[in-house]
């Protein structure tokens, strides 16, 4: 599967490549389930990117962080595949200003969903998964214990089920067709909502239970591309103190609330944050929430618009939400 | 010989690790609820559901260096001699109490061998640590469940290795046949009651035998010393390898080898502790100094001193032992798939040449 | 120290406090429990950890010589969370200190030598030590020519024993880096003052410790002149915690600046990775 786009691909970032400095994409990991991103700088290497449902990383971490500050040689471009949920990150740091466009050059990837290894693994039950062939909408997984197939959409991250936006809302280039959104798209924040349901105990027995398990690794922030002042974050400064080195769960809720609070009305919904977190804790579950409380009170979702100005990043006397 | 080897029936394990656990402390892993894949050592109380067929998420490195333990309680208590002054008194931490760690894997206490060396090798002893590494035994499972990240074997251990255990434990189609490999563990079989029959032996056996037989991982780490220092001021090399860490602290918190900590002291009212914390090389402010001078601003050159600290560093001060038990967890758990094992080794070579 | 507990300090008093410069205090403290006191022995250029129990520890060399032994004293610029609690104490305050720690300067190998210190800023308490060392055993050593250079001359440290530095035959010349009213002596970077002076690195140790910048520009010079890598020495600063060569931080390739320095040659850093 996506070998012609795997080829579009690599012949888009040909043509491209006269303009740019840097190519940020996908390359093949250690085995066949993981991916890992590679940096271009010679365009002998472009035969290097891949693009398949295991392209999981959010490359645009690596805009803010890495080449925001980062001047072009003779105008060059730095390029950038994203998917569509990675491209409403782009957005966000246009809109927040912390990047420039005209330094980007960006590949879209029209997406049909990322597999969710921690999925394929409960499922396979075996602690090592030999191969997994995905043929259109089935999923072939081998172990030792034989071949089990499921279809796609059950193994997939729980960002992809719940997508409303497949294409990148800003490319300069696309490989492949536009995809048509999801069906179940207004159920976008059903997790949400079933925690909402919960009672207050309840809400809070869940988030103990969850983030008691925190090692406090900074993975979720840091594979955040809009946890921009990662370096000076208040989980370690000593000075001012915030925070304690306890272990302990005031720590750790502290840490997770302001994370999520400084990405209110900013978080794309990328996931990385839950992706990333070895303990498997739903951290993204936090930040969907303040969405949903950004989308009813203000009417407004991160990374749509780059012209758009966040609302919490204004002020508007006759704001009619709040 | 034979008569010291017992037999724990799968439905006898619990009945064993109460009868076991009413005279030590015993660790065990379990998956944390949810039916999440998170594994962990955690300490044991009646009626767990012990996961011994995966690896767990995180070692049993937290029994031995807790992730947070005091170093000492300091108290501010008004002077007798001079009323109006606040005298300090210290206090040291409590004596650890006799614990076990069942179910750990060779590479888990590979990993004890290696912070042996740094906590009690010397010139100064960790007494902490020290004390508590003498009171923990180490029941250690036949390794049967590699995986892709997974090269014991590349870093002198294997599915095998007893090295540093006291029990073994093998687990077979009825239950689990335990050896002793220490007489520290002599206590421990003499509450174990049932007694292994030649053909639980027998099936034991060709368990191992199957085990030994995996050659877990292909790396290469003849000379990675030499070939580490070479490699050192290879800008490009770094950037192939490490361009893409996004410096979080996941691949050393899992780490059974990592040990580096951060001393703080944290004080409420007129009491308080000094505490060590598990920190991270790869963190910005591990070697900020208070000038704002870093000796290692970037992410290129911390990813290249945590290769240079397991792969060079450590064999040079510490009698070749390279500072790596090959478990696979920061390969398996980093969040852009970062292959420790690339980057050790492609570092014999000219330039830049790791594809 | 404590053999079972290397993390846990002994208390000790503060006697004295001196205002040395705006952001430089100097701290005189004896040990609380008499023995240890007593017992207590050290190298020049050993360091120790001194700490406020609730804020934390940081790292200082111990500026008095081990031939003084009425108190230990510490010079301590005020730049983070430590050093600003450290800057409140007053005399009778208690702080703990882990000491000593680290290598030392190997004097041995200076004896009838011909000595120049090179200081800036507070990189002149490492020196001092060992200057006030070789003062008490004068004869031992030959020349001693110390070139300190600070920002401006507030920014001096230990002014107060110039003149007896200079009694005990030491050629010192003091330098700012711009004209300043009412200063009499040099003006200018130290490496500038360094190449005016220029001393002979015939039978001659070069002992140098100051800000980074001041370091980079000085073994520039010293080579210039003539010096072996061997006989430049140098006290390097690195973020430390443990102080006893386990926490990790403070490498240099395999090397701890904790237990293996600070004191380096400059011959041994070029034989360690370049990660300064």
């Amino acid at each position: 599967m996506n070998s012609d786009l795997r080829s579009e691909l690599h012949k888009k970032a040909e043509q491209a490549w006269p303009d740019l400095e840097l190519l940020i994409g996908w390359q093949a990991g250690y085995d066949d389930l993981h991916t890992t991103p590679v940096f271009i700088r010679d365009s002998a290497e472009i035969s290097k990117l891949i693009w398949n449902p295991w392209c999981t990383q959010n490359l645009a971490v690596y805009v803010a962080k890495h080449f925001a500050a980062s001047s072009g040689k003779d105008d060059k471009k730095i390029g950038v595949c994203v998917k569509g949920c990675d491209s409403r990150s782009l957005i966000a740091l246009l809109q927040e200003n912390l990047v420039a466009r005209e330094r980007f050059y960006i590949i879209g990837m029209p997406c049909k969903g990322i597999v969710d290894l921690r999925k394929l693994h409960a499922l396979s039950g075996a602690a090592r998964i030999l191969s997994v062939q995905v043929n259109a909408e089935q999923v072939a997984l081998k172990s030792a214990a034989g071949v089990l197939h499921f279809p796609l959409d059950e193994v997939l991250m729980r960002k992809c089920r719940r997508c409303r936006y497949p294409n990148p809302l800003i490319h300069d280039v696309l490989v492949g067709d536009p995809l048509t959104p999801r069906t179940d798209a207004h159920e976008a924040y059903n997790d949400v909502a079933a925690i909402e349901r919960l009672s207050l105990q309840e809400r809070l027995a869940f988030w103990q239970g969850e983030l008691d398990r925190c090692l406090r690794c900074y993975a979720c922030r840091n594979a955040c591309p809009l946890c921009v002042c990662q370096d000076r974050c208040i989980a370690e400064t000593r000075d001012p103190k915030w925070l304690t080195q306890y272990m302990h769960l005031p720590e750790k809720f502290m840490f997770h609330f302001i994370h999520a609070l400084h990405l209110a009305g900013r978080c794309t919904e990328c996931g990385e944050c839950e992706r990333v977190c070895p303990m498997e804790i739903p951290v993204a579950l936090i930040k969907e929430a303040l969405n949903k409380i950004t989308l009813e009170l203000l009417d407004f979702e991160a990374g749509l618009d780059p012209q758009r100005v966040p609302p919490l990043l204004t002020f508007d006397a006759g704001e009619t939400g709040i | 010989m034979d008569t010291a080897i017992k037999f724990i029936a799968f439905d006898q394990l619990n009945s064993a690790l109460d009868r076991i656990s009413e005279q030590l402390d015993v660790w065990v892993p379990v998956a944390s609820k949810d039916q999440k894949r998170v594994i962990q050592f955690a300490p044991y109380r009646p009626g767990m559901t012990l996961v011994l067929d995966h690896q767990t998420t995180l070692g049993p490195k937290q029994v031995v260096l807790p992730q947070v333990e005091a170093l000492f309680r300091f108290d501010y208590r008004k002077s007798a001699d001079e009323p109006s002054r606040q005298k300090v008194q210290l206090e040291d931490p409590h004596p650890p109490a006799p614990t076990l760690i069942f179910g750990a894997r060779p590479c888990d206490v590979k990993g004890f061998l290696v912070l042996d060396q740094v906590f009690s090798a010397g010139p100064f002893v960790d007494g902490i640590y020290a004390a508590r590494r003498e009171q923990t035994l180490f029941a250690t499972m036949v390794c049967g469940q590699q995986d892709s990240a997974c090269f014991c074997s590349s870093v002198g251990s294997g599915p095998t290795d007893r090295t540093g255990s006291d029990l073994w434990i093998t687990p077979i189609a009825a239950g689990y046949v335990v050896e002793a490999l220490s007489d520290r563990a002599h206590p421990v079989m003499a509450w174990l009651q049932e007694a292994a029959t030649e053909l639980h032996v027998a099936a034991a056996g060709k368990v191992q035998e199957e085990a030994a037989r995996q050659q877990v991982g292909n790396l290469a780490v003849d000379q990675c010393q030499q070939h580490f220092l070479q490699r050192f001021a290879d800008t490009n090399y770094w950037q192939e390898v490490a361009g893409q860490c996004l410096s979080c602290g996941i691949c050393t918190f899992v780490c059974p080898t990592c040990y580096c900590f951060s001393i703080t002291d944290e004080m409420k009212d007129k009491h308080g502790e000094r505490i060590r914390s598990w920190d991270s090389c790869m963190f910005f402010t591990y070697t900020l100094e208070a000038s704002g001078h870093n000796p290692r601003p970037s992410r290129l050159e911390r990813y290249r001193n945590r290769v240079g600290h397991k792969f060079s560093y450590f064999p040079e001060k510490y009698q070749g032992l390279i500072a790596c038990c090959g478990c696979g967890r920061c390969i398996r758990n980093c969040p852009v798939s970062i292959d420790i094992r690339k980057a050790v080794q492609n570092l014999q070579g000219q330039n830049h040449a790791c594809s | 120290m404590h053999a079972h507990n290397p993390y846990r300090p002994d208390l000790a008093s503060i006697r004295e406090v001196v205002q040395e410069t705006a952001n430089i205090k100097t701290l005189r403290v004896v040990f609380e429990d008499e023995s240890v006191m007593h017992n207590f022995s050290f190298r020049p250029g050993q360091v120790a950890q001194l700490s406020v129990f609730g804020v934390g520890e940081s790292t200082f060399v111990i500026n008095s010589p081990p031939t003084r032994r009425e108190y230990l004293q510490f010079s301590v610029m005020r730049v983070g969370e430590v050093t600003q609690r450290i800057h409140q104490l007053n005399a009778g305050d208690q702080v703990g200190v882990r000491a000593p720690l680290g290598n030392g300067f190997d004097y041995e190998n200076m004896q009838g030598k011909d000595i120049l210190f090179i200081g800036g800023g507070i990189g002149m308490a490492p020196l001092r030590t060992l200057l006030l060392f070789m003062l008490d055993k004068r004869e031992d050593y030959g020349d001693i020519m110390v070139i300190y250079g600070a920002r401006t001359p507030h920014d001096l440290c230990y002014q107060y024993e110039f003149d007896q530095w200079q009694k005990a035959n030491v050629n010192l010349v003091l330098t700012v880096d711009n004209e300043f009213p009412g200063w009499k002596e040099r003006v200018g970077f130290v490496p500038t003052v360094l190449s005016e002076e220029s001393p002979s690195p015939h039978n001659r140790v070069a002992i140098v410790c100051g800000p980074p910048i001041m370091i980079k520009f000085v073994l520039f010079g010293l080579k210039e002149q003539g010096f072996e890598d061997s006989q430049i020495i140098t006290t390097l600063e690195r973020r430390m915690k443990c102080g006893v060569g386990i926490c990790g931080r403070c490498n240099i390739g395999a090397k701890y600046v904790c237990v293996d320095g600070p004191v380096f040659s400059r011959q041994q850093l070029s034989e360690m990775v370049n990660e300064l």
